[in-house]
C-alpha cells in the first residue's frame, strides 16, 4: 500500500434509490419536478389504532428483486438498502472485481436498523407469549446488517461502518464516506443510508413525540407543508438511496460518467437541546461544509434543505442560513423535498443528496410543494409549489439536522476539470 | 402435548415434512431432495439448518436441545426430531 497518498477529490458516479415518490432515477425525478406527493394514509392492518394515520411509504416488494432465501434473512431496510447498491453500482457502469473489492467499503446511515425485525420479536414473546424467537432476529435486527449485506453481495473487504445519529445518519454515512477515499482508505465506497420504520410500535412512539403533521381535511396527500405557516409537523417515511462515491483518479481511469464532485461535507452538533434544533448548529454545521470546500458562502446556489415542516425546524434552519449566507440568503434558492416523499430518517439525507445531484444534472430546483401561507419567520425563496429551472445551477447544499443534534451538510458541484 | 390420540409421525412423514420445508426456504425441487441429501451440498448453512430445526420444532411441537451435533444430510434431521418426538410426547 502507498505510504505517501495525496487527498483526493471525490466524485459521484452512480445512484440508486427507493422512494416514496418512486423508485430509481427517471421515476423519481419525474414525480419529484412534477410536485407529486407520496404521502397518504397509511396502508398497514394497525392503521385504526393510530392516531395519526399519515405516512409516505415505499412501493417495493423484496420478492420482485431477490431470492427468497436472501430476503427471509434481511429486514425490510436491508433488502431496500441492498437493493439501490446493486441499482447505483449499475448506474456507475463499476465492476467490482477482485482488484477493487480490498479498495472499495460501505458506509451506511440508519437511524433504527431492523425496526420490523425488532417489533415482530417483541408481539411473538411478550403478546403471543412464544418461547423463543427466530434464528435470524438478532441478524435482521442489528443496525449493521445493511451494509455488512452490502459488503456480502459485492465481496468488498474495504471499510464498512454503519452510523447512526437520527435523522442526519445518511448524511455522515456520505460525508464520512468521501472522507475515507479522500484520505485514501478506499477508492470506491457505496454510501448512503436506509430507513423502513413504519412499524405499529414506532409510530406510537412518534405520536407520544408529538411532531408528526395533522391531517390536511381537504387532501391528506398535502398534510406536509415545510416553510408554510400553516405547517403542522413531519409525516414519516421509508426508503432507501444510495450513491457511489469514487476517487477522482479511479472514475477518470475507467472513463466513469461523473454526475457530480462532492467538494465538501461539514459536521456539527447543536448541543442545546434533545429536540430542539439551535441556529448556532446548524449554522455551524453549513460552515463546516463551506470551510470543507474551500467555497464561499456567495458560491452556492440552490440548498436542500432539511425543512422538516416542524414549526421549530424550518424558522431555525432559515434563520441559521441567514446567519450563514448573510445577503446571499435572499438570492440563492432553498427547497424541501419532504413535503411530497415524508421523512426518512435515517435514510432522509441520503435521499435528498439523491435529489441534490438530479437538480444539479437537470438544472431544475424541485418545488417546497403545499407552501400556501407564507411565514414571516420563512422569508426566503423556497421554490413554492412548483419546479423551477435555473440553467447557471453549479453548486448545491444538502442539510441535515437531527434530533440529539448532529447536523451533517453536503456540498455537490458540477464537475470541472480545473478547481 | 398434542398426541394423545394420535400415533406419533413416521420416519417417511417427518422425513416428508422436512423436505418441504427445504425445498420451499432454498427455493430447490422436492424431487432432488432425498434422505441422504447433504444440507450443506442442498446449499443451507448452519443458519439455514438452525432456521429449519426452528420450524421443525414449531411443527412437531418439539423442544431441541442446543447441543445437538452431527447433523449433515436429512436423514440425520429426520432421526434427530423421530428420538425427539418419542422421548418429548407425553
Amino acid at each position: 500500500m502507498a505510504t505517501q497518498k495525496p487527498y483526493s477529490r471525490v466524485v459521484v458516479t452512480g445512484m440508486g434509490v427507493v422512494s416514496p415518490i418512486g423508485n430509481g432515477l427517471a421515476e423519481l425525478s419525474q414525480q419529484l419536478f412534477a410536485g407529486v406527493s407520496g404521502i397518504k394514509k397509511i396502508d398497514a392492518p394497525f392503521a385504526e389504532q393510530l392516531s395519526c394515520k399519515l405516512a409516505a411509504q415505499a412501493n417495493f416488494d423484496p420478492a420482485a428483486h431477490f431470492s427468497k432465501h436472501t430476503y427471509s434473512m434481511l429486514d425490510r431496510t436491508s433488502q431496500m438498502a441492498l437493493h439501490t447498491s446493486i441499482e447505483a453500482v449499475k448506474h456507475a457502469g463499476l465492476s467490482v472485481n477482485e482488484t477493487l473489492q480490498p479498495r472499495m467499503g460501505v458506509y451506511l446511515g440508519t437511524g433504527m436498523g431492523g425496526a420490523s425485525s425488532v417489533e415482530e420479536g417483541y408481539v411473538r414473546l411478550f403478546k403471543d407469549g412464544a418461547s423463543r424467537l427466530k434464528p435470524f432476529t438478532v441478524l435482521m435486527s442489528m443496525n449493521n446488517a445493511a451494509a455488512s449485506a452490502i459488503a456480502l453481495e459485492f465481496q468488498t473487504t474495504g471499510p464498512n461502518q454503519t452510523f447512526s445519529t437520527a435523522c442526519s445518519s445518511s448524511a455522515v454515512a456520505i460525508g464520512e464516506a468521501a472522507r475515507a477515499i479522500r484520505h485514501g482508505y478506499a477508492d470506491v465506497m457505496l454510501a448512503g443510508g436506509a430507513e423502513a420504520l413504519l412499524t405499529f410500535g414506532t409510530i406510537k412512539a412518534w405520536e407520544a413525540l408529538r411532531t408528526l403533521a395533522d391531517e390536511d381535511q381537504a387532501d391528506v396527500s398535502r398534510s406536509c407543508k415545510p416553510f408554510s405557516a400553516d405547517r403542522s409537523g413531519l409525516v414519516l417515511g421509508e426508503g432507501a438511496a444510495m450513491l457511489v462515491l469514487e476517487s477522482l483518479e479511479h472514475a477518470q481511469a475507467r472513463g466513469a460518467t461523473i454526475y457530480a464532485e462532492l467538494a465538501g461535507y461539514g459536521s456539527a452538533n447543536d448541543s442545546g437541546h434533545i429536540t430542539q434544533p439551535s441556529v448556532k448548529g446548524q449554522a455551524a454545521t453549513m460552515q463546516a461544509a463551506l470551510f470543507d470546500a474551500d467555497l464561499p458562502p456567495q458560491a452556492i446556489d440552490y440548498i436542500n434543505a432539511h425543512g422538516t415542516g416542524t414549526v421549530m425546524n424550518d424558522a431555525t434552519e432559515t434563520a441559521a442560513i441567514k446567519q450563514v449566507f448573510g445577503g446571499h440568503a435572499y438570492n440563492l434558492s432553498i427547497s424541501s423535498s419532504k413535503g411530497a416523499h415524508g421523512h426518512l430518517m435515517g435514510a432522509a439525507g441520503a435521499l435528498e443528496a439523491v435529489i441534490a445531484l438530479l437538480a444539479l444534472n437537470s438544472n431544475t430546483l424541485p418545488p417546497t410543494i403545499n407552501l400556501a401561507q407564507p411565514d414571516p419567520a420563512c422569508d426566503l425563496d423556497y421554490v413554492p409549489n412548483s419546479a423551477k429551472t435555473l440553467p447557471s445551477l453549479d453548486c448545491v447544499m444538502s442539510n441535515s439536522f437531527a434530533f440529539g443534534g448532529t447536523g451533517a451538510a453536503l456540498i455537490f458541484k458540477k464537475y470541472a476539470l480545473k478547481n | 402435548m398434542s398426541a394423545d390420540n394420535k400415533a406419533s409421525p413416521s420416519l417417511e412423514e417427518i422425513s416428508s415434512v422436512l423436505a418441504k420445508m427445504i425445498a420451499d426456504k432454498m427455493e430447490i425441487d422436492l424431487a432432488t431432495i432425498t434422505p441422504s441429501s447433504n444440507l450443506t451440498e442442498l446449499g443451507l448453512d448452519s443458519l439455514d439448518t438452525f432456521d429449519i430445526i426452528f420450524n421443525a420444532e414449531d411443527h412437531f411441537k418439539i423442544k431441541v436441545p442446543n447441543d445437538q451435533v452431527n447433523i449433515e444430510t436429512l436423514q440425520d434431521v429426520t432421526a434427530l426430531v423421530h428420538k425427539l418426538i418419542l422421548s418429548q410426547q407425553k
